[in-house]
């Protein structure tokens, strides 16, 4: 029987202090686990899946020449989604410079009409929906679900006060709502099933 | 507007876990869209979960550059740590610049004052040094003048010598007499 690689079962933040201590196999591991969802994270901002990748390969770059500055008391998660979206952020303004007034979000959806097209028509997932919903409402969504992170934490990743990222999520619950269950449930609807198990039950 | 009160507490009992007043409850059982949004948010960490793995699956698979890290790395190795680059913020880097040279302004002004002689100072300075040099038949008056208080100084010496002189006559019955004009000091 072969045992599970070591390195596998850590917990992020162990394999952080890790590559902080110079284990260059430690951030590898952690690369693997987060570049998809970095690319997830990304990809609606910068509009074309090549700049996502760009962009997660610069985030992972920049991670790995700081990674002595990294703070084992926060979660390895929030530092990075927080360099990721600062160095987004970066782009997007040199993007904007470079053409003019160009909103990466609407040129990204008009760059990629395929994928649009094929999210709107044959895709019901509840993610692809969220990430219709575009810019902060999909990252936010992003981070509290996909990443279960924390108010606080989304916060601090995206430079926004906790009552603004509250806000964020609350707005992109009830976007979502209208996407993925747009048919009103009937009133009259069985009120005790209805409301078991939610914060109404 | 109680739907939006409703949804918001709704909202914020799944995020900060704070219990939903009794008034929204009450309106939830009343309110099926309200109701609708309450199964919806409850619903939603187990939907998100369920399908991350598969919205995660459909991301195409792209090589991380690890050359580029080596670069890096080596690179990094070479120099050793780097200093955190200092960062000035406009606004306390300008404040901090006005005080200096405030400070500095206001340190130069009073050494100014104190090391210069005035206007005044100099132009009596100049009248004296004209006087001396416009008048040489009075040079010997003027250093007479500058002299005086020597004079002065001779004159009382002499006179407390001479009382001094005359005490121990009359004390010790005996006559002190001066050999000779007094020579000039």
């Amino acid at each position: 029987m072969v045992d599970p690689d070591p390195i596998a079962t850590k917990t992020d933040e162990e394999l952080a202090r890790e590559a902080r201590a110079g284990s260059r196999r430690s951030f590898e591991e952690l690369a693997l686990r987060y570049k998809r969802r970095l690319f997830v994270y990304l990809r609606p901002r910068l509009g074309s899946d090549q700049d996502a990748e760009d962009m997660v390969q610069e985030t992972f770059l920049k991670l790995f020449r700081n990674i002595r500055s990294y703070d084992p008391a926060f979660q390895f998660s929030t530092w990075l989604y927080t360099s990721a979206s600062r160095l987004a952020i970066s782009s997007y303004r040199k993007k904007r410079i470079a053409s003019g007034r160009l909103d990466v979000e609407t040129a990204g959806a008009l760059a990629d009409p395929e994928a649009r097209a094929a999210g709107e028509a044959g895709s019901a997932g509840i993610w692809d929906a969220a990430r219709d919903l575009g810019g902060s409402q999909y990252r936010v969504l992003w981070l509290r679900y996909g990443e279960d992170m924390t108010i606080e934490a989304i916060a601090t990743s995206l430079g926004k006060s906790r009552l603004a990222v509250r806000l964020l999520l609350h707005r992109a619950r009830k976007s979502l709502m209208k996407r993925v269950c747009p048919v009103p449930v009937p009133v009259e609807a069985t009120k005790a099933a209805a409301v078991k198990g939610t914060p109404l039950g | 507007m109680l739907c939006k009160l409703t949804r918001w507490l709704i909202s914020r009992e799944v995020d900060r876990g704070i219990k939903t007043p009794r008034f929204a409850l009450r309106h939830g059982e009343r309110c099926g869209a309200c109701r609708a949004y309450a199964r919806f948010a409850a619903s939603l960490p187990s939907r998100f979960a369920g399908e991350r793995p598969a919205f995660l699956a459909s991301v195409p698979d792209f090589p991380l550059n690890e050359a580029r890290w080596a670069e890096d790395g080596g690179v990094r190795e070479k120099r050793g740590i780097l200093p955190r680059r200092l960062v000035l913020h406009p606004f306390p880097a300008a404040a901090a610049a006005i005080l200096v040279v405030a400070g500095v302004l206001v340190l130069f002004q009073g050494v100014l004052r104190e090391a210069g002689p005035s206007t005044q100072d100099e132009a009596a300075a100049l009248a004296a040094l004209k006087t001396v040099t416009a008048a040489p038949d009075e040079f010997q008056g003027m250093v007479g003048k500058v002299e005086s208080p020597l004079a002065k100084e001779r004159q009382i010496l002499e006179q407390s010598v001479a009382s001094a002189v005359e005490y121990l006559q009359a004390r010790l019955n005996i006559k002190i007499e001066r050999k000779d004009t007094p020579k000039s000091l």
